[in-house]
Parts: structure tokens; sequence; C-alpha cells
């Protein structure tokens, strides 16, 4: 902490170079990379904020203070515009109904941490705190408070109250990404809850059925949008599996930027996983000249790294515009057919 | 679409054509791991023309060297994959190769596949290894699975300080029997030799385990830096001597190990 604030003193000097202005840290604890190209954030930051401050006034409007929302078509419209930080752990519980429950379920929570646990699961979570968000100053294990204990408490007590999950890597990144933005374990538990009881299909049970059949999907998916791609694929012989398993396993985190994911967590919480396919489409859509070029399924892996980290994704808020028009129509009716077909193929070639 | 999604709409191609050759190259994806020339600039126009391409052991050689997509040239390319449980130091050991570095809490945990290139100079020969780092966690082997049959050599670490990862290694073998292409390069690797203090698993534990199993066998450190080039020139020089050299004039992969080996407080450079 003590860091930080002696990079925003410093910021406050006017003129100079974009570094001296912008924080080394961003506003959810992540440092900033050595290669951080402060000249382009300050440019884009600067369009960022009128529009969070044009959104921010919007929503206390809104909201008039209250704790309740109502699912209706306006707020939707305002959730895809982007929830305003000091909202968004509201929104998100009552959107994805870990609001209720949690006022349904008082005490649970704690009595999950006092239950007798599976040494094997504290083990795996164990052997992941250090290895979550290290480039965070909330995880690190010197800051006051430290995220990694609520970290571990929220883990645990996911595993335990969901015991044929247990703990599967990648949880660490939501549970982290959680606590940051509500701040409370229990509110990151219920939403934890959220999404692996009823947004996701079981992405992180062992078998990982619902990862490889949402992979499947997408693939199909690729092949009616974007055909050129698909074709790609198939030509070096490429899994799904290799370039989108952290896409979906990790929710976008540590694959775009955090203002980004957090943009298509309002939609995720609200919407439903539905979303975790646009983002994936736009993406490939949006750079499929550049996929087709490759030459080989090493160049297909570096491309789709690549395609998550330029500019494209930096502007989250044109992105967000582009993924609810750039892939065309997706329909439930669609996703949950295709679904349905790949999870028995998936099965039956298992068997 | 998965890979046999992928192989489904290719029947006829090379993607499920079985290995004729014995050699590690038995998928098309391998094959065009094995294709120099084939990386070129992600950001880059017309692709390079494939200069004429010799087959040899099923590895695909250009007869001139090509260009990679970092501009290095090589000659030859090899899949490597890094196996064994989560946390024991598959990441580290991959970055401290590739990059010299070690940055002790710097690093995350590995979901699914990531991969890595790094050229070698074997005998004057420019190597290419694709090194894929894979999550450990057991749930994720389904996903890494698949590709185990496209690698050319299979680095496995267990971590001395933690005696399951080193339990566990016989049922990576298994695995990796049944998995792996029968060729496969394989070493066995104790990580973390550095750690004196809480080491759990002695060195001939190591020892007798790889002989048990007829495995190569070092123990490395990704923090020291001890034996981290030495494991993948080994498995580079393996695989080259394979491929390019008179397969009567054997490469003896344990022996040229145990000359080259350094092991922990042995300041030998």
């Amino acid at each position: 902490m003590e860091k930080r604030n002696k990079v925003t003193s410093r910021g406050r000097s006017i003129g100079g170079r974009a570094s001296d202005r912008v924080d080394r840290v961003d506003p959810y604890g992540f440092e900033r990379s050595k290669d951080f190209d402060y000249e382009s954030y300050e440019a884009l930051m600067s369009e960022y904020l009128v529009i969070l401050t044009r959104r921010s006034i919007k929503w206390s409007k809104l909201l008039k203070g209250q704790r309740k929302v109502q699912k209706n078509v306006k707020l939707k419209r305002y959730v895809r515009k982007g929830i305003p930080n000091e909202h968004r752990s509201l929104i998100w519980m009552a959107s994805s109904g870990a609001q209720e429950q949690l006022e349904r379920n008082p005490g649970y929570y704690q009595s999950l941490l006092t239950a007798q646990h599976d040494p094997k699961l504290v083990e795996t979570i164990r052997t992941d705190l250090n290895r979550t968000f290290p480039d965070n100053i909330h995880f690190h294990r010197t800051s006051n408070p430290c995220l990694q204990k609520a970290l571990y408490n929220v883990l645990l007590a996911s595993g335990y109250h969901n015991p044929t999950v247990g703990y599967c890597q990648g949880m660490n990144f939501i549970a982290g990404y959680l606590l940051i933005i509500t701040k409370d374990e229990e509110k990151s538990f219920w939403l934890m809850d959220a999404l692996l009881s009823r947004i996701l299909p079981d992405y992180y049970s062992p078998a990982m059925l619902g990862l490889k059949t949402d992979q499947e999907v997408l693939g199909e998916l690729v092949k009616m949008k974007v055909p050129r791609v698909w074709q790609t694929m198939v030509d070096h012989n490429v899994m799904w599996t290799l370039v989108v398993s952290r896409w979906f396993i990790c929710l976008y985190i540590d694959v775009l930027p955090v203002e980004t994911v957090l943009r298509i967590w309002d939609c995720l919480f609200y919407e439903g996983s539905k979303i975790l396919f646009r983002v994936a489409l736009t993406l490939i859509h949006h750079n499929q000249a550049l996929i087709q070029q490759a030459q080989s399924l090493p160049d297909i892996c570096q491309i789709f790294k690549q395609i998550t980290r330029d500019t494209f994704v930096d502007e989250c808020h044109t992105f967000m515009q582009k993924i609810f028009k750039e892939p065309g129509s997706l329909s439930m009716a669609t996703l949950t057919k295709l679904r349905a077909t790949c999870r028995s193929r998936i099965i039956a070639e298992k068997s | 679409m998965s890979r046999k999604k992928a192989a489904k709409g290719n029947k006829a191609s090379a993607a499920s054509s079985p290995a004729s050759t014995g050699s590690p190259s038995t998928t098309a994806a391998a094959a065009a791991a094995a294709t120099p020339g084939a990386t070129r600039g992600t950001g880059g126009k017309g692709a390079r023309s494939s200069p004429g391409i010799v087959q040899m052991n099923g590895v695909v050689h250009p007869s001139r060297p090509s260009i990679s997509n970092s501009s290095e040239f090589y000659d030859i390319a090899f899949k490597v994959m890094v196996v064994g449980d989560s946390g024991v130091g598959k990441t580290c050991l991959l970055v401290r190769f590739k990059d010299g570095a070690f940055l002790a809490g710097s690093f995350i945990s590995t979901v699914g596949i990531d991969f890595r290139n790094k050229v070698l100079n074997i005998d004057g020969v420019k190597v290419k290894l694709q090194i894929w780092d894979t999550a450990g966690q057991e749930r994720f082997r389904s996903v890494t699975h698949a590709y185990f049959r496209d690698a050319h050599a299979l680095l496995l670490l267990y971590d001395v300080t933690n005696k399951r990862s080193f339990d566990n290694i016989q049922a990576w073998l298994t695995e990796i029997h049944e998995y792996a292409h029968q060729d496969v390069v394989l070493m066995l690797l104790g990580n973390k030799a550095d750690a004196t203090h809480d080491r759990v698993v002695k060195r001939e534990d190591g020892e007798r385990l790889a002989k048990e199993f007829g495995v190569p066998f070092m123990e490395t450190s990704a923090r020291s830096g001890l034996n981290v080039e030495l494991a993948f020139t080994a498995v580079a020089k393996e695989l080259t001597h394979r491929s390019v050299k008179d397969p009567s004039e054997k490469f003896k992969l344990q022996e040229y190990v145990n000359k080259e080996m350094k092991s922990t407080g042995c300041c030998r450079s």
C-alpha cells in the first residue's frame, strides 16, 4: 500500500510523461507490467472516463440509493453498457441470485469454514495460493488486509459446499477477482456458487464435460459463422481446447485486460454463459484474416495469444458493443441445441 | 470442435494416418511441429513457400535454413512436453531455460496448455524446441493427453520437497506408456534440488526409480539453474541424433547426462 501511495503522490505533478502521471498499480491492485504503454493508456482513459462518468450518473439515478433491483430490459441495457465499479458487487449479487441465496442461508458460509476438511483439498488449494495474482498488491503476503487468507477461505468453503467439483485450477483466479470486487468473503462465496451451480455448465468437475462441450460448441459456431477459420483449424489439426480452454476456465481472466474482463462479467452474471461465446466469436471473427494466415499449429497458438493482447480488447467499451454485433445472432435455443448435440457426441466418443 | 472433431472432418489427411516410420512424428500436428519454415511472423504477409523438403525418419527437413517467427534460423524442430504434478515447478523450469531467469513468487498456476519456443545449437544443427507447458492438476489430463502422442520428448518432473509428487511418478509413467508414442524420449527430473532444508525425496530414491523404469534421470533446480539447460540440451541431442545421424552411431542419453550432470552443492562449471 505504501508503494501505491508514493506513486500516487508523485502522479500529482503536472506535465511530463504519462508514466509519471499514471499509477504503477491499477485501480484493482495489479502492478502494471514493465512494458506497460502509459501513453496509449492515458489516451484511452481520457475517453473512457467520460463514458464512466456518464454511466455513473445514470446508474445513480436508476438506483436512487436503494439496494434492491429488478431485472428488466432497461437494467439489462445498463449492464451491457457497464456497471460502475461502486455498484458492481450489488448488481452481480442481485442479478445472479447470489444475494437471495445469501439471505436464505444465514451463517451457512461460516459453518463451512469450521467444518472438517479433506486434507487433499486443503493441500491442492494451498499449492495455488502463492500462485494467484502475485502481481496484485492485495495478494502479497505482507499486505494488510491480505486477500490470500480470504482466497483460501472462499476456495475451501466452495470445495466443501460442492464436493463433486472440489477445487479446480482456474477457480483461484475467479475467487480472486470476486474478492477484489466485493471485498467480502461471503459474497464472493455465493457469487462463486452462482457461477458453478447456475451460470456455467460443469466446467470444473473432474470430467470437465461442460468445458469439453463448450469448446466443441464454439467449434460448431465458428464453423457456421467464420467457416474459413474453422477450415484453418482443421487443416492444421488444432483442437479447440489447445487455444480456448483458458478462455472458458478462467472466464477470460489473464487472457483479456482486467477492465474488459469485468465488463464481460457484468453481462455474465446478468445474462449467463452465452456471453462467453460472444466474446470468443468476436475475437475470432475480428481476427479471421490473421488466423487464416497461420501456417502451422504453433502459429495458430501464437495468433490466438496475440489476438487477446491488441488494442481491440483494451478498448473495452467498444469491444463490448462489438460482441453484441460482430458475431451476429446467437439465440439461447441454438446454444442449448448445440450443447446437447456436442455433449452426447463427447459421451459417445468416450464409450 | 476438438482434435477428434478436426480429425473427423479431415479423415484422409495425415492427421489420422498411423506412423509408419516409427518416428515420434505420428500426426499432422507433430509433422507441423517438425516442419521448419512452417512457423513465420504471424503478422507477415505472404507465406514462405516450403523449399525442397526431404523426409527423414518422419521429421521434415528443408534443404536450407528457415526463419521462425522470432527470426531465428533453425534446421529442425521438435515438440517437448513438460509434465508432472501441480506445483513441481514446470513453468519455472521452462522460464529458466527460455529466459535464464527465476523470479521467486512471480508465477501463476498454469491452466490448460501453454507453449514457448527456443532454438538450440546442437553440434552445428539449429534445433528448435517447441516446449509445451501443461497444467498439473489431474482433471486437466484429459485435455493434455491428446497432445501426449504428438510429443517427441517428455520431461517428467517431481518436486524433491513434495513426497506426493514423487509417489505419483509411477502413475505418470503408466499414463505416458498409454498415451505417448512408444519412441518418445523421456527423462525424469527431480526439481527444486536447491531446497536442501525442505528435501524429503533423496537423490538415490529418484535414481532407483529411474533405473527401475529405464529412464534417464537427474536433479534440477529452476531457482539455481542447476542442470536446467542440460535437461533440454540432452533431449535435443537425442532427438537430433535420431533423425539426422546414422542410426548405428547411437547417442546414449543417460551416459551423456551422467557426464555433464552437476549435483547439488557441486560448483563445477
